[in-house]
């Protein structure tokens, strides 16, 4: 008690020494600081306090400077709460670019709001926010809040950086543990970004000064990635009426699995039957475990429902079982209890999900990793992991979803950060294949055979459970360099146990080929020209990352019409570099011209002096992609 | 004998009719069914959707209930997200709508049983989204692919003046529909249907017995409603969803006096004008008065007066963001925060191009977010433009957009007609807006080509009217750099140098913007020959049209032309192996033009080349010319030019 309030006295000589400066005004931001800048935070302090296992108070006072309409959205006067988390003080002061008080917002003129996104069907949570509109820039805006929350487990990560276009003049983030909860850090990116870090007592502050607004690039690693970050966790911590205690991820994960798991794998009688039955002619576990996750995709539906723990504890396999429908956490830990009836070992698995690969620190435990849930079916030296979310994805295949990352496979008392399967270059394989029919008016026919394989796969096979129409439209989209395209006949085979997709298509343009004088113009890339070049920058600032790469492999035979024959032989090419491989060639027979393309493009990490020489690369695939051909009249 | 049986079966029919869509009565054929009959690719469909609405005394007064009876054929996975429904619940301070008798069961085939399960209460989810909306979630519990999902409510509402449409199309079809409006004999709703397919309704007439009154009832019965399918470039989808609207035109109830309300478009435009804003706020000129004087001193010319005063009001008052046909602020107070909503910044328009002496009006209108309205109506006016006129010239003026000029409102202002509210000639009446005029982008590009096919080149370009509007709202707040950047890979990569923009930031007059640029594959050489395609780089990439059919009407927002005028100097030495041909394409009506015209003379290639599009909305029966206009442009500017070493 006496140590806080030290700090509550520190708190305050730190606040009135800042409002003497004049933070509120826009003269007073450094130049440095406006350019790229649509906003400037001017100071953010946050101040968390832990006072015991079940109290914790964060305190945030949020000066910003706004410079256009498109920085307003740095503002960030929100506040989220619900049952347990409470606000205790919310207030926004508008400024004008002299430092003019314009307007004072107090709590009741906030709005407020179910915090319920689309994907959600109900959640207990809700917001305040503000809704002040402002007709002129440049304007500052002074925000405070606080708030109340027993939820020890979510203390709030530091992160200045949050987006593009937003410079920071100060920011300060303080976190007190006055229970001694054994509060441990993990700071990230501090040295690239000068982060000052200072201990006092039982106190830990981080400052960032000064730091320039950083503008987005094409192909290269996501902010979160380079910026500095503090995450925090603690041995003892409290989550909506759960105690817990953990020093690592083992310990860690037996908490999950003992607070949040255990006892929720009942299910029906009748449903015990059923996959009894289904499983019981089958004794590889792998095979049993495919018939299960048919059984569950076969049989619900993804629904969200968050309340309270909810957030994080599935609801029971006996819900699922009667509703027939769960979030991911519900969904997967019923899947994992038919596993279990079918005598087959699986493991509740904690993911970053997303497009991008975000990775659990090996070494950091904490409640706050992880967005998502899939099952981990252990085989003997390699983990299948299935998404039990999705009705339609492969048993096996997850795609790009949660590919390649570092998750937490929850094991009673053998818990471990381990990395899901990747999906890079070659596997991500597209085999297209065409038979085209050339004619004198410049019209072509052609039969195309496609085959995805990997993340190409993820991204074509819904294809298949379209509509006439939209399947028409996709393919004047996939090929809008072809006018007058369409689509005269489809076939589709999904072969979920190799992850191919084969896609059969007739097609016919009109107007394929140009005449010019007594000879037709085409192009011999006629179903997979990649034209894209990355943008150019003046000054590239940040590394170029390639995600996942992927290898597409082309054949096209060109009937030409008779009579006709090729005005030159074209070229061919190779290309070879660290960013990949690039081919064409061609072997011209009688009336008949084949057309062989590859691209390999590899998946890494590049300094940013490579991002002109992939973009160079780039630009010459788009240059051969584009290559005519002419053939003339001889005959 | 013969008769009777006949008599028999059409009641039996009858009977097995009405027994089809009662609640609970979920068919095995319905549980059976694979696809929906009226649309193969239909992932869901309303079997049955039961509305009936209408008045009834309760002991707190009269109230408007609303019974909902809706049956949906899940057919597969993809159609799980119908078995959600969310049910919104309007209130005030004091009154709300009030949810009652909710009942919801799932009903699916289980080895050639029908198997029924209930939603409990605990799986429905209340939720205030605002002050003004509660909503009700649920989703079915046990739903499988094949599944029917059935529910039935009552909303019992103490806001009897306002009838909620009447919705007759979904984004699923609908097989079967029954709507009933029973309204008291004596307050007349009007009713208005709406979107591209009409509705009638059977109109009757009953006696209440628990009101004892004579009943009005309007039913709509429908049958193989298709869904509702968006479109691209669609002004707004729910223009074009069948529904009725019902408005209140007259209360007549025996022993009161009759009460109108608005009926025709010149009722609704007096209704507004007998405002107190409309009255009186617009005269309120004192706060302005004296800066007026000293703006437009020295100013003679009634036309430059407007422009000065247009430029004033949004100089001085910054819209807030909100539409409004009434003043949030009113004249002094918008003047004084210098901010308002678009009532405050266009009746101040008009109160001070009043007093400068130019005959000025307001206009009340429904913008295209807002859908058009069907009907004379008060409420479906969403906000309110200035109108002015000098010399039998017409000016339609919205101050409240920051790039917004005289006859260049922002584009969703286009949406209709609008309503006039001359309360000094007492002139009430809908006009029409004067058509935006005709959007320019000329071009002029002066380049060289090489013998490597590489091209350099100096671009210039000048939009004017909503093409400026576009180039200022594309350009506010962008990083340069990141500009030029995306100019770059639109323009097919070139590389800009030297870039220069003028008169991007103000909203008047036009924009110009030149570069210099570089281009590496500006032509393609193959076998010592060069073919180029001279307009390359302003080239259109793709049809913006590739359906083949359209049901709704294309809205380009404006009627726009392009001009370009291109001189390629081409390598010494070299000619065309073919005179390149002019050709002019034409839609039907002169909906839109295309002009292409090269020439080739000594080592200048010079290409002019015009495209129109002249009505900013194309109808979906000329739809297809559209589609082919397109297809022609974009092979025609595809043309390559050869040129061989003489």
């Amino acid at each position: 008690m006496k140590q806080y309030f030290v700090l509550a006295l520190l708190l305050t000589i730190h606040f009135t020494i800042l409002a003497q400066e004049n933070l509120y005004t826009t003269k007073a931001i450094p130049e440095s600081l406006l350019t790229n800048a649509n906003a400037v935070i001017r100071l953010n302090e946050i101040a968390v306090s832990i006072e015991s296992q079940q109290e914790m108070v964060i305190t945030s006072k949020r000066i910003i400077t706004v410079l256009n309409e498109a920085g307003f959205k740095h503002v960030g006067a929100y506040l989220g709460y619900d049952k347990y988390r409470k606000i205790k003080k919310i207030e926004a002061i508008i400024f004008d670019e002299n430092g003019n008080e314009i307007k004072k917002i107090k709590k009741k003129d906030f709005v407020d709001h179910s915090a319920v996104d689309g994907g959600t069907l109900y959640s207990d949570s809700r917001v305040l926010y503000m809704s002040y509109m402002p007709v002129s820039y440049p304007l500052t805006i002074a925000f405070f809040c606080e708030v109340e929350t027993p939820n020890t487990a979510a203390i709030p990560s530091w992160r200045p950086i949050d987006d593009y276009y937003l410079s920071i003049e100060k920011d300060v983030y303080s976190i007190t543990d006055n229970a001694n909860l054994g509060l441990k850090t993990k700071p990230i990116n501090f040295e690239d970004f000068n982060v000052e870090t200072n201990e006092i007592n039982n106190t830990s502050i981080f400052k960032l000064v000064n730091t320039k607004a950083i503008k987005p690039e094409a192909l290269s690693p996501s902010l979160s990635w380079f910026t500095p970050k503090a995450i925090f966790t603690s041995e003892n911590f409290h989550f909506y009426g759960v105690n817990g205690e953990a020093s690592n991820w083992l310990e860690f994960g037996n908490w999950v699995e003992n607070k949040l798991l255990k006892d929720r794998r009942e299910v029906s009688e009748a449903t015990k039957n059923k996959i009894i039955s289904l499983t019981k002619d089958y004794s590889d576990p792998l095979k049993k475990a495919e018939i299960v996750y048919k059984y569950v995709q076969d049989n619900t539906r993804y629904i969200s429902v968050q309340v309270g723990i909810g957030g994080v504890q599935p609801i029971s396999a006996m819900d699922v079982d009667r509703l027939k429908y769960g979030d991911c956490k519900g969904l997967t830990n019923y899947t994992q209890s038919l596993l279990n009836i079918a005598g087959v070992k699986s493991y509740y698995t904690i993911v970053e999900a997303g497009n991008e690969k975000v990775d659990f620190y090996d070494d950091f435990y904490s409640l706050a990793q992880g967005n998502h849930i899939i099952l981990c079916i252990p085989n003997s030296n390699d983990n299948v992991w299935i998404d039990c979310t999705s009705q339609k994805h492969p048993f096996g295949f997850i795609g790009d979803f949660t590919d390649d990352r570092n998750v937490l496979v929850v094991k009673p008392n053998a818990s471990q950060v381990v990395k899901t399967t990747a999906y890079i270059n070659e596997i991500n394989h597209k085999k297209t294949k065409a038979n085209i029919f050339l004619d004198e008016t410049g019209d072509i026919q052609a039969n195309v055979n496609i085959k995805s394989y990997g993340i190409n796969y993820d991204r074509r096979f819904f294809v298949e459970s379209e509509s006439d129409k939209n399947i028409n439209e996709f393919y004047k989209e996939l090929w809008d360099y072809v006018n007058n395209l369409s689509v005269n006949n489809y076939a589709f085979t999904n072969d979920k146990k190799h992850v191919e997709f084969t896609e059969s298509l007739k097609i016919n343009a009109q107007h394929y080929a140009a005449k010019i004088g007594d000879g037709l113009i085409f192009k011999p890339n006629t179903f997979n020209r990649n034209l894209y070049i990355p943008n150019r920058y003046r000054n590239r600032k940040m590394p170029l990352k390639i995600q996942r790469g992927y290898f597409d492999e082309d054949e096209f035979t060109i009937q030409i019409p008779a009579g006709y024959t090729l005005e030159a032989v074209p070229n061919n090419e190779q290309l070879t570099n660290k960013f990949g491989e690039y081919s064409i060639s061609f072997e011209i027979n009688q009336k008949e011209i084949l057309y062989k393309r590859k691209l390999l493009i590899k998946a890494g990490n590049y300094p940013k002096e490579d991002y002109a020489l992939y973009r160079s690369f780039r630009k010459s695939v788009a240059k051969f992609d584009n290559l005519s051909l002419v053939i003339r009249k001889t005959e | 004998m013969k008769n009777k049986i006949t008599i028999i079966l059409f009641f039996l029919g009858l009977y097995l009719n009405a027994q089809d869509f009662k609640f609970g009565k979920v068919s095995k054929e319905e549980l059976l069914e694979k696809t929906c009959p009226i649309d193969s690719s239909a992932n869901a469909a309303i079997l049955y959707n039961y509305r009936s609405t209408y008045f009834t005394l309760t002991n707190t007064g009269l109230e408007l209930y609303t019974e909902i009876h809706k049956r949906i054929k899940i057919y597969n996975k993809d159609g799980f997200d119908s078995a959600t429904e969310e049910i919104n619940l309007f209130k005030t301070n004091g009154s709300n709508e009030f949810l009652s008798k909710l009942k919801a069961y799932t009903y699916n085939l289980n080895n050639g049983k029908i198997e029924k399960t209930e939603l409990k209460k605990d799986q429905i989810f209340r939720e205030e989204v605002n002050m003004n909306n509660d909503q009700v979630k649920f989703t079915m519990p046990n739903v499988k692919e094949g599944a029917v999902i059935e529910f039935r409510y009552r909303v019992a509402s103490p806001f009897i003046w306002s009838i909620d449409d009447f919705v007759l199309q979904y984004n699923i079809p609908v097989k079967k529909e029954l709507l009933r409006l029973k309204t008291i004999d004596g307050i007349d709703f009007k009713t208005t249907s709406k979107g591209y397919l009409q509705a009638y309704p059977k109109r009757s007439s009953e006696h209440d017995l628990n009101l004892d009154m004579g009943m009005v009832i309007n039913t709509y019965e429908l049958e193989n409603v298709p869904a509702l399918k968006e479109e691209k470039y669609v002004d707004n989808i729910d223009n074009y969803r069948a529904g009725v609207m019902f408005e209140l035109v007259s209360i007549t109830l025996p022993g009161t006096f009759s009460k109108y309300y608005a009926q025709s478009w010149g009722d609704v435009a007096k209704t507004i004008g007998s405002t107190d804003d409309y009255r009186n706020g617009l005269d309120k000129t004192k706060s302005f008065d004296d800066d007026l004087e000293s703006l437009i001193k020295g100013t003679i010319n009634q036309v430059d007066k407007m422009k000065l005063i247009f430029k004033h009001v949004k100089d001085n008052i910054a819209w807030n963001g909100m539409d409004g046909k009434y003043f949030y602020n009113g004249i002094r107070k918008a003047l004084k925060e210098k901010k308002g909503n678009s009532a405050d910044i266009n009746l101040t328009l008009v109160a001070m191009l009043r007093v400068a002496g130019i005959h000025a009006n307001p206009v009340a209108i429904s913008t295209k977010d807002n859908v058009k309205p069907y009907f004379p109506t008060v409420d479906r006016l969403n906000t309110v433009i200035a109108y002015a006129k000098i010399n039998n010239e017409e000016y339609f003026l919205d101050a409240t957009e920051e790039f917004s000029d005289i006859n260049v409102m922002p584009v969703k202002d286009y949406n209709w007609s609008g309503i006039l509210i001359d309360n000094p000639n007492k002139v009430w009446q809908k006009i029409n807006l004067k058509e935006p005029e005709m959007a320019i982008g000329q071009y002029a590009i002066n380049a060289k080509l090489d013998e490597e096919g590489v091209i350099e080149g100096n671009f210039k370009a000048k939009y004017l009217k909503h093409k400026a509007y576009e180039f200022r709202e594309a350009f506010k707040d962008q990083v340069l750099e990141d500009f030029i950047a995306n100019r770059e890979s639109t323009y097919n990569n070139i590389e800009i140098s030297n870039y220069k923009v003028e008169n991007a930031k103000t909203f008047s007059g036009a924009v110009q913007e030149s570069f210099n640029y570089y281009q590496e594959n500006g032509a393609e050489v193959i076998n010592n020959k060069i073919y180029i395609q001279p307009f390359s780089i302003l080239k259109i990439e793709e049809n913006p049209f590739k359906p083949n059919e359209r049901l709704f009407p294309v809205d380009f927002g404006y009627a726009f032309l392009e001009r370009s005028v291109l001189t390629i100097e081409i390598p010494e030495g070299y000619k065309a192996e073919t005179q390149p041909k002019p050709v002019l394409f034409k839609m039907p009506n002169s909906l839109g033009e295309f002009k292409y015209m090269p020439t080739l003379l000594g080592n200048k290639l010079k290409l002019m080349v015009e495209f129109k599009i002249k009505k900013s909305v194309i109808n979906a029966d000329k739809y297809l010319f559209l589609k082919q206009f397109f297809n022609q442009i974009i092979e025609k500017e595809a043309e390559q030019i050869v040129l061989t070493k003489a």
